[in-house]
């Protein structure tokens, strides 16, 4: 490269501005480190390539019917995530358990809805739902994508939360994150006032607005994945709510497809807050 | 805390203490989100002149039955198969997948543990 400048400079042309357009050409990205420097920091981050899923699903049958051991595993994974709440909070999660309870009761064929919206993407932390998981991990930022229409933008720059003014309860809310070592930990606020996690929590657990996440997530082996949680919330919970999750790498397929298409040919529609099955 | 809800809905509109096995042809194979169907027509064996009937049983999203096994042309109308499912809880002609046995006697996909 320095031939060329003292080529242009030569034509007459400033070194200094020379030096300044073959920078802009070559990094036309106002305000980014220069590209040898982005390679040592990729360098610097874990190979998390490939495709994962929850243990829990491995072994699933044509009908969703989980395997004997992905059973055990919901049922250990609902145990750590039992939150013991504030007695304000007690009420408040026994008072919508009462009404799913009564709905079920009052005609057990056609099951209440006891999440929702259906198709709409899951709600944070989107790390416990079928289907299929990949991160992109970049200097900058760590993505969580799922083929069921989840996508976590975790900004790994050293930025901070937006301040208070300018948050307001979102699916994902706002997360940042920062390595130490290999592990990323993620510090995540803003998310909706409940927690859900999917197959593993039932339904929506009433939560505070001093909802917080941290996840620190790491690869424990080539074929696993572990994100310790600890959901912490003074409002809504007694004490923190700490759990593991493990994601296994997928081996039996190779691509990401998108699984949200609901309304494609949605057979078990919602009638009156209610599943009723078309069966022709 | 339950730990049976499905992606999109819960199962227990089927009445998982119960299976039923369906001897039939397959009217049409519903490869499509969020789940895919097997729409199949059942003679009644004890009276063969009348009209079979058509049971519509439900299994998994395309890309979960693809990693067991499934493509879309796995079963097309006119092929023979047996099905075991879980009924619907409400007597309609419905229920979820349990296995699925085709055209040539063998088993498609991967079958649920507890299938009989």
């Amino acid at each position: 490269m320095t031939n060329i400048v003292r080529r242009i400079a030569s034509r007459g042309v400033p070194l200094a501005i020379a030096a300044w357009l073959i920078a802009g050409c070559l990094f036309p990205v106002g305000g980014q480190t220069s590209s040898k420097e982005r390679i040592k920091a990729f360098a610097k981050l874990p190979d998390w390539t490939g495709i994962w899923e929850l243990d829990a699903f491995v072994g699933q049958a044509d009908g969703q019917q989980f395997s004997a051991e992905g059973q055990r595993r919901l049922k250990e994974y609902a145990a750590a995530l039992r939150p013991s709440f504030s007695s304000e909070y007690q009420a408040k999660y026994d008072e919508i358990r009462k009404k799913i309870e009564a709905a079920i009761a009052a005609d057990p064929d056609h099951p209440p809805v006891t999440h929702d919206p259906l198709c709409a993407p899951p709600p944070f932390p989107a790390t416990s739902t079928p289907g299929m998981y990949q991160w992109q991990v970049t200097p900058e930022e760590a993505t969580f994508i799922s083929t069921v229409g989840a996508v976590r933008h975790i900004y790994t720059d050293g930025r901070s939360h937006p301040p208070k003014d300018e948050l307001w309860p979102t699916l994902m809310g706002d997360s940042i994150g920062h390595w130490e070592g290999d592990t990323l930990v993620v510090d995540t606020i803003s998310t909706r006032k409940r927690l859900y996690m999917g197959e593993l929590s039932g339904f929506f657990m009433p939560m505070s607005d001093q909802l917080h996440f941290t996840e620190r997530v790491r690869m424990v082996n080539h074929d696993q994945m572990q994100i310790d949680y600890t959901v912490e919330d003074p409002v809504a919970l007694a004490k923190p709510i700490h759990a593991t999750i493990v994601h296994v790498r997928v081996t039996d397929f190779s691509r990401m497809v998108e699984e949200t298409d609901c309304e494609q040919n949605e057979r078990d529609p919602v009638v009156e807050g209610r599943f009723k099955t078309i069966v022709k | 805390m339950g730990t049976s809800a499905l992606a999109h809905h819960s199962r227990s509109m089927f009445d998982q203490t119960k299976q039923t096995t369906l001897v039939g042809s397959v009217k049409e194979f519903q490869w499509t989100n969020p789940h895919c169907w097997i729409q199949v027509l059942v003679p009644d064996p004890s009276n063969p002149g009348a009209e079979p009937v058509e049971w519509g049983v439900e299994m998994g999203a395309p890309v979960e039955l693809m990693r067991k096994g499934w493509k879309p042309g796995s079963l097309n109308p006119g092929d023979k198969v047996t099905i075991v499912i879980n009924p619907l809880r409400d007597g309609q002609h419905g229920g979820l997948v349990l296995s699925v046995t085709g055209p040539e006697g063998k088993i498609i996909g991967r079958p649920a543990e507890t299938a009989k």
